[in-house]
């Protein structure tokens, strides 16, 4: 027990970094926080092929209908037909770009979807073979290798160029992912939901950075699976902001935070996405960009260059 | 071994000595952040399996474990500002993973002059459920070690909640321990019966809590817990006019230090920090003072009421 502590996390991937014992983080022009809103294209397959590690948050108690889940596949197959074109309509209206973890299946099938997206200059990153297929540790290396190389690709095929970000299905990985993300070319991550700023995290084999995500106010997470009311859901990420916004005048800060188009774009809900995009487009210090943005302006940066020092241990 | 309903023994609130608390306080506020380290890989453990409102993936689980990584990095730092605002001394519950490993932290609470109380090693293991009772006095002696190597402070109590064992509390009085936090069954303090020594429950908070606000089970947030903390406050001011009261403000931070929720940390201690009857203590300090004060007329008192034999309705097999 206690004679295998040593100072510092439990594994390689990222130091441990207390926020307030980093240098300052500034962002281009003079902004103080980053936001990045990530619009998932995420498919639900009606059966996952045998031997897929289908999420628990997708799996009995959190959704109880057996095969074939009607309710469930089809209100997510809403979202690529109808929702994602209300989310549209609001972020033309600010002219804000949205950042896109899109998976294999709807790369391949969606091409419509795709183009939308890129004539917007919105970006596409990779997000798995399907939502109901996700990464884990029960996989061997040879199968997670193949799973992710296969997802990029369906991207690059879609896109006409591989994609510079990732977000893992519901946020998974296996303690392989990030060496195998870095190598197959990915530069950034947005799986960690532990910081409000970017960091280095440390592969084998290449650059990679965590662009971490404010999983609590997602419109899942934070309104839908909660059943907190939209309206207090709102008012949550607008607070976030607001506190955000302070804190970020002493160094900068990252929002980023997970928009599903099934569940934001129903009609009842769209017009809260415009009052949260109202609320923070065109402020004074507010960058609303990319992941790519984000990473490529962050990288140049002391800040993600900065080794933490830890001090000596005690006796 | 004594049963677990003697440990608790049956002291009803209209029948037992009152308490009086010092400078005539109505309320003892206690203040504990959960500090919490969950591991990267937590060894496979009965618990992971239980949990609906979280859902568990194999780890590393990014959305479960991970998640908590927050409150160290960042969540933390945001909430010791609010708890100055109120020089609010608190009594951690501290996973001592987090002494052992995160030096600045350790020092920023070392600092402030807070106390510890024992939450185990990690947040992400069973222990000391599932250990032999051998194996849970070293458990037990190291927790006081680690405690004592990292800050030099002497541990005197325990929270581990679901992970506490029938034997744990006479492990905790024979090692010197004198208050165990992990029963929610009072608002005031109790005495635990052990074999050996004198051992207090000082309450816990199960609701006034900000953790189950995250869970799916519990629509509502952080404004309601503002209302519900306060409702608890004003009761227990009222009551504690003549028979002092505990009340427990549970925080973690990485869900107190998020965004969102921070403003609502600082109503409930601006609301209840405004009144001049409440004697902010830390769990050491209630523990002492009932100790000194009233343990021996309670544990008299509730030998008194046991002494009349219930009769027992049994089903014959």
């Amino acid at each position: 027990m206690p004679d295998q502590l040593k100072y510092g996390m439990d594994h390689e991937y990222w130091d441990w970094s207390p926020i307030v014992k980093r240098p300052v983080l500034q962002w281009p022009n003079g902004a103080r926080l980053a936001v990045c809103l990530l619009v998932d294209l995420g498919h639900y397959e009606w059966k996952p092929p045998e031997g897929a590690f289908d999420p628990p948050t997708h799996t009995p108690p959190h959704s109880l209908n057996p095969y074939p889940d009607y309710v469930t596949v089809t209100f997510r197959e809403y979202g690529h037909r109808v929702g994602i074109f209300r989310i549209m309509e609001v972020l033309d209206k600010y002219q804000v770009k949205a950042t896109v973890p899109m998976d294999a299946y709807t790369a391949d099938n969606y091409p419509s979807l795709v183009l939308e997206c890129q004539s917007r200059g919105w970006e596409i990153i990779g997000h798995g073979l399907t939502q109901r297929q996700a990464i884990t540790s029960l996989m061997s290396e040879a199968e997670e290798r193949q799973y992710i190389r296969l997802s990029i690709d369906a991207v690059s095929r879609a896109t006409g160029k591989p994609p510079a970000g990732w977000l893992g299905p519901e946020h998974s990985q296996s303690t392989r992912t990030p060496n195998i993300l870095a190598e197959m070319g990915i530069n950034y991550c947005c799986d960690f939901p532990n910081d409000e700023q970017p960091y280095r995290v440390m592969t084998a084999s290449g650059e990679l950075y965590a662009l971490p995500c404010m999983i609590e106010i997602g419109d899942t997470v934070g309104h839908f699976n909660r059943k907190v009311t939209i309206q207090r859901w709102v008012q949550m990420v607008k607070e976030t902001f607001d506190v955000m916004y302070q804190d970020a005048k002493e160094s900068g800060l990252l929002l980023e935070f997970r928009l599903h188009p099934w569940c934001i774009g129903q009609p009842y809900r769209i017009k809260y996405l415009d009052e949260i995009i109202a609320h923070m487009a065109h402020r004074h210090g507010v960058w609303m960009a990319t992941g790519s943005e984000i990473v490529d302006w962050y990288r140049k940066q002391p800040h993600a260059s900065f080794k933490p020092q830890l001090p000596p241990a005690t006796a | 071994m004594i049963s677990l309903e003697q440990r608790i023994g049956y002291l009803p609130l209209n029948n037992r000595p009152r308490i009086k608390w010092p400078h005539d306080a109505r309320v003892a506020f206690w203040v504990v952040p959960n500090v919490e380290f969950y591991e990267y890989l937590p060894p496979p453990t009965p618990r992971q399996a239980r949990h609906f409102d979280s859902p568990v993936f194999p780890a590393p689980d990014i959305q479960g474990n991970i998640r908590r990584d927050y409150g160290n990095r960042v969540g933390f730092w945001r909430m010791a500002k609010v708890l100055d605002q109120y020089r609010i001394r608190c009594t951690v519950n501290i996973n001592l993973a987090v002494l052992e490993r995160f030096p600045e932290e350790r020092d920023a609470m070392v600092e402030r002059n807070w106390d510890f109380c024992c939450h185990a090693m990690y947040n992400s293991r069973d222990e000391p459920k599932g250990l032999s009772v051998e194996a849970q006095r070293a458990f037990v002696r190291e927790c006081i070690a680690s405690l004592k190597r990292t800050t030099g402070k002497q541990l005197k109590g325990f929270n581990v909640l679901s992970r506490a064992t029938v034997e744990l509390p006479d492990i905790l009085a024979e090692q010197g321990l004198i208050y165990h936090a992990d029963y929610l069954h009072d608002d005031q303090p109790t005495p635990i019966r052990v074999n050996k020594g004198k051992l207090v429950s000082i309450p816990y908070a199960g609701e006034t809590n900000d953790s189950p606000i995250t869970s799916r089970n519990r629509a509502w947030e952080s404004d309601y817990l503002f209302e519900m903390v306060k409702d608890a406050f004003d009761r227990l001011y009222a009551e504690g006019a003549d028979n002092g009261m505990v009340l427990c403000l549970a925080l973690h931070p990485w869900c107190s230090g998020y965004p969102y929720r921070i403003n609502y940390l600082e109503r409930i201690l601006d609301y209840v920090m405004s009144h001049d009857k409440v004697w902010q203590a830390t769990a050491d300090d209630i523990a002492e003072y009932y100790i000194a004060n009233y343990y021996d007329e309670a544990v008299a008192h509730m030998d008194k009421l046991a002494s009349r034999q219930p009769p027992t309705a049994r089903l014959q097999r």
